[in-house]
């Protein structure tokens, strides 16, 4: 692995248990994303999507494979060092926001830089809700914003520990077509000024078409989309 | 811990506080405390004053009781450890006056005494007396009305005890140590202890009793008992309090102490439920800001660190606030009681404070445990995936941490394990048979409310679906209104029992000694004089003097005392016995058969004479069933065998006797009668009129014992009444709490519905069938629960009959359904009092 990859999978897959029986919802897959880069993971509804973002964060176990974040293998991390991994070097964007509810966009942007142990968390916090535009917001609950400004709050959230990588997963999914393009446009500018690494799960083609690769995510299967369309037949299975 | 976590905790806190997040969780540890601690501290305050009350009763705190005169060191050690003594010397001695004699309740008191209560004295007998704060000096004596009468003398004339002549300054009226019983005692005379020896009663054969008076605090009492009680010897010494009292006061006392410890201990359990409902509806809320910080990176034990610090904060709170109110409760209730029931607020109590505070730490800590747990192990993963709850489910963690904090409860404030058990072991059987009931009821309402989809239907539907959730909610409420039926039932049975005791027109005075001559003409003139009269009990006297053919020891005889020491206690002065072919009213045969039923087949003439004795003459003299007792009456023998034994209520102000015997035994014996009557205190001065033309006959007056035994259990009743509304306002916001709780989990259904276009008539309709549906099926089984624990409790603690309650039946499930589902319709009207982006946007 060179120092440049910054996620590396090596057949992971993840199987889970029904009443059914074992159901593999995930076939080996094997992938890297270089550091700096963006890729989008298209498909549709229940195509494994989500699951993979999941594995990818850490924020789930693989049944089989190994996935290296920045060349620290995680398959052998407990959850509580997967945790500490996520707070160096993950940030997260959500459909949903998942914003604290009873802090204030203030407090819910100074939160990982908080639980990072960062002394200036409010003086970055502050810096950065006036980089989104929401300064004028700082003292606003969840609950008082619209959601193109929770987004905005969320990504705010996901920029101040700096980190390596950036997980969105359908970020504009709840947003009308003007939050969208907004949101959109600041994900992309933060994330080019910041070099961070960004995957970004969507089933919108426009958004995805913004990100640098395509991975497409079919039955749980994944393909990487090559962005000429006159090859017909360029996808290829990188399982 | 670092300053992050504790600061990240604080404005989680704040935040919550401010945003009301906290409000349910709060409240409901402020009740818990607050209940905990106004009912702990009024009912000891309460207590204290009616032991106060009561101590009256026997003149003091404690009392030793001794046959022969205890060492002088005891008392001055008592008074060494601060306590207040007096002393008091009891013989049975005969008086004389005018050639007349009689058997008197002989009393000399030393200037201490009473240490509790009044001495009162008249000027003329049969009046009112006055609370007088001296005692008879030197060579004075202080007699009772019916002496006066016996004797043919009035105040100022002379009376001779043993060998000494004293003046009758004063009508004694009451002295607080009187006991209860009527024909128990002879016509007491008051003396100075000073004048006791100068009279020689005491000497051989006589029966003296020595009674030390003791008050202070009882820690203090405690400890002088704890230095004495190695030094007593059981055959001769007895230590009493108030509490082990038999006459009524005492027993009353008692069971409102235990009334009161039920109450709180129901109480404690009441704040419990709601503590474990806010919590674990504060746990399921907190779902995604665990996981939020999971997935940002928070380590598990930060994460941890958080949340303890929040119920660390809320318990800190709730405690605060609810000392203060629990504090502002009790004092207004103390001051709306003020002149019905004197209860000083002057003294106070640590005891409840301590147990408050600690209620709600433990409520609070156990309680919230298990959600908590729960909490901790929510998967990061929840973030992407939103069904995702909890990963911990284990209801056996919940029941074992709730069950054992509810049982640690009751133990540590009780300190009775058997109480404990018995509310603790109904209380599993309840939810555990609860449980069952609750899902086949369930299951069956999901079929009958299969079909269209009306407000009916949709009610079940909802109640089908979240079939643990609402187990676990229809039990809540179920035990909810369970106890508050226990406290409810137990405060009428016993206060009816209390009120049975002494109805209006309890007889308040006793004739004794009316010839069979007067009979007629007695009871001719007091329907003259509109004055009710009691039934007329023949009577003769006897003198007990064998069992068995074995003589037994005649105490007032001063016969050589050593021939006779080997042989049983006779009674120690003429018995009165009766004659009858009925048991008396609210007396039971508890063994054998009343008299005339055994299935002899000797002819009458045949038999010998049976006759029925009272229980705990029976145990005092070692009499069994078949035993051949003898009597001398006037100068006859007569053999009786026992072929019943009885109890009977002697606290029930009617002439009872210890002997029955059946009638054709005295048909022999010319009788006089007894009877009683009830005259209304204010009517008093009437008696002179009513007694003169029957002079021989002897009046009892009573009044004043009654009179005393009625405030004290009006006072008792006053108090139970309280504590009742206590619980059920406590009981109340726990129903609140719970509604409150539920109303949150269907916030969801209702903003999918109002989004569907539902009619707010047919939301609101269906949340209040649900509702009643609950109550209904809660009440029900609340009072089939509250008749299994009632009996428990009745039998074995409060040492009352047991007795169905059917009516509860009904009223249970209806006022079940009438409660919960006005609380139910109120909670919905306030969600459905927003629209439906409110609602909609409440939920995220």
């Amino acid at each position: 692995m060179t120092p440049t990859t910054m996620i590396k999978t090596n057949g992971i897959s993840k199987t889970v248990t029904t009443t059914q029986g074992q159901l593999q919802i995930l076939k080996p897959i094997s992938f890297e994303v270089k550091a700096g880069e963006s890729i989008a993971i298209v498909g549709a509804s229940g195509s494994g999507k989500s699951t993979l973002l999941s594995l990818l964060a850490g924020l789930d176990e693989v049944s089989e494979g190994e996935i290296y974040i920045d060349g620290q293998a995680m398959q052998n991390m407990d959850e509580e060092q997967r945790a500490q991994l996520r707070g160096a070097k993950v940030g997260f964007i959500f459909q949903s926001f998942m914003l604290v509810q009873s802090l204030t966009a203030l407090e819910n942007i100074m939160l990982p830089a908080e639980i990072a142990g960062h002394h200036d968390a409010k003086k970055r916090a502050l810096d950065i809700l006036e980089l989104v535009g929401l300064d004028h917001r700082a003292s606003h609950y969840p609950n008082q914003l619209s959601g193109g400004e929770q987004q905005r709050v969320a990504i705010a959230r996901a920029f101040i520990s700096k980190p390596k990588i950036l997980f969105a997963d359908e970020p504009t999914g709840n947003l009308d077509a003007d939050n969208s393009d907004k949101i959109e446009k600041l994900l992309f500018e933060l994330n080019q000024n910041s070099h961070t690494t960004l995957v970004l799960v969507t089933h919108d083609p426009v958004l995805a078409s913004k990100c640098q690769r395509q991975l497409h995510m079919q039955a749980g299967e994944l393909t990487e989309v090559f962005p000429t369309p006159s090859i017909e037949q360029a996808a290829r299975k990188v399982g | 811990m670092t300053n992050y976590t504790l600061s990240l905790a604080w404005r989680l806190f704040r935040h919550e506080t401010k945003r009301g997040e906290l409000t349910i969780i709060l409240l409901a540890i402020i009740l818990s405390v607050a209940s905990v601690l106004s009912l702990s501290l009024f009912s000891e305050r309460l207590k204290y004053a009616l032991t106060e009350k009561s101590a009256e009763f026997i003149a003091a705190d404690r009392v030793l009781e001794s046959n022969k005169p205890v060492d002088l060191a005891w008392i001055e050690k008592a008074q060494e450890m601060g306590l207040n003594t007096a002393h008091q010397t009891y013989a049975r001695s005969m008086v004389f006056a005018n050639e007349q004699m009689d058997l008197v309740d002989l009393r000399a008191a030393d200037t201490g005494y009473p240490l509790k209560g009044t001495v009162k004295v008249a000027d003329e007998p049969f009046t009112q007396g006055i609370a007088i704060d001296r005692l008879p000096t030197s060579g004075e004596a202080w007699i009772e009305s019916q002496l006066f009468q016996t004797l043919a003398i009035s105040v100022g004339d002379n009376i001779e005890v043993g060998d000494k002549i004293f003046r009758v300054s004063k009508v004694l009226t009451e002295v607080p140590d009187a006991g209860f019983s009527v024909f128990g005692g002879d016509p007491k005379v008051l003396i100075s202890k000073m004048d006791l020896a100068a009279t020689k009663v005491e000497g051989p054969g006589s029966r003296i009793d020595y009674s030390y008076f003791f008050t202070g605090d009882s820690g203090d009492l405690d400890d002088y008992y704890d230095w004495l009680e190695p030094q007593l010897d059981n055959e001769i010494h007895d230590w009493d309090s108030v509490e082990d009292d038999e006459s009524g006061i005492g027993r009353a006392v008692g069971r409102a102490g235990q009334y009161f410890l039920l109450a709180s201990l129901l109480a404690i359990v009441l704040a419990a439920v709601s503590i474990a409902v806010a919590a674990q509806r504060y746990s399921m809320r907190h779902y995604d800001p665990v996981a939020i910080m999971k997935t940002l990176g928070a380590p598990k034990k930060m994460v941890q660190q958080i949340y303890l610090l929040q119920i660390l904060f809320i318990t800190a709170l709730g405690i605060t606030i609810g000392v203060i109110l629990g504090f502002v409760i009790q004092q207004l209730v103390v001051l709306a009681i003020a002149g019905k029931v004197d209860v000083s607020v002057d003294v106070w109590h640590w005891r409840p404070l301590i147990i408050a505070i600690f209620t709600g730490t433990v409520c609070a800590v156990l309680f919230s445990l298990y959600p908590l747990m729960k909490l901790f192990s929510v998967s990061p993963l929840r973030v992407l995936r939103r069904d995702l709850g909890a990963n911990l489910s284990s209801r056996l963690i919940q029941f074992v941490a709730s069950g054992g904090a509810i049982f640690l409860l009751m133990w540590a404030y009780s300190q009775n394990i058997k109480v404990s058990a018995i509310l603790f072991i109904s209380g599993i059987i309840l939810v555990v048979s609860l449980f069952g009931v609750t899902y086949g009821l369930i299951w069956v309402g999901r079929k009958l409310g299969q079909g269209k989809m009306g407000a009916w239907q949709l009610a079940w539907a909802r109640i089908h679906r979240r079939a643990m959730d609402n187990s676990v909610q229809l039990i809540s409420f179920a035990v909810t209104i369970m106890l508050l039926l226990i406290v409810l039932v137990m405060r009428n049975d016993m206060v009816q029992q209390w009120q049975d005791q002494l109805p209006q027109g309890t007889p308040n005075y006793f004739l004794v000694n009316i010839s069979q001559a007067q009979q007629p003409n007695l009871q001719q003139h007091f329907v003259t004089n509109q004055v009710e009269i009691d039934k007329f009990y023949p009577v003769v006297r006897g003198r007990f003097v064998a069992v068995n053919d074995e003589k037994v020891r005649t105490a007032v005889s001063k016969e050589d005392p050593d021939e006779q020491s080997n042989g049983r206690d006779g009674l120690g002065r003429e018995a009165n016995l009766t004659w009858s072919n009925t048991l008396q009213k609210g007396s039971e045969v508890m063994a054998g058969k009343w008299l005339g039923e055994n299935n002899n087949s000797d002819t009458a003439a045949q038999r010998p004479f049976e006759v029925s004795i009272e229980e705990g003459i029976a145990e005092r003299m070692q009499l069994g069933l078949g035993d051949k007792l003898t009597f001398n009456i006037g100068s006859e023998i007569v053999d009786l065998n026992v072929t019943s034994i009885r109890n009977v209520n002697w606290q029930s102000m009617q002439p009872n006797f210890f002997f029955v015997i059946e009638p054709r035994a005295l048909q022999n014996f010319i009788p006089t009668y007894i009877s009683s009557f009830n005259l209304p205190t204010e009517r008093k001065s009437d008696i002179t009129q009513l007694m003169q033309p029957f002079a021989n006959v002897t009046l009892i007056d009573v009044d004043a014992r009654i009179n005393q035994l009625r405030s004290i259990v009006d006072q008792v009743s006053m108090a139970v009444e309280f504590i009742l509304i206590l619980v059920l306002a406590a009981g109340a916001l726990v129903l609140i709490a719970q509604v409150q709780a539920s109303m949150d989990e269907r916030q969801q259904e209702l903003a999918i519905l109002r989004t569907l276009g539902a009619k707010g008539r047919l939301i609101r309709a269906s949340v209040v069938f649900e509702f009643i549906i609950i109550g209904v099926v809660a009440g029900a089984m609340a009072a089939v629960a509250n008749e299994f624990s009632l009996y428990m409790l009745q039998t074995q603690i409060f040492q009352m009959p047991a007795s169905l309650h059917l009516e509860y039946w009904i009223i249970a499930p209806l006022a079940g359904a009438l409660v919960v589902g006005i609380l139910g319709a109120l909670g919905c009207w306030r969600l459905l009092s927003l629209n439906t982006s409110q609602l909609l946007r409440q939920m995220v």
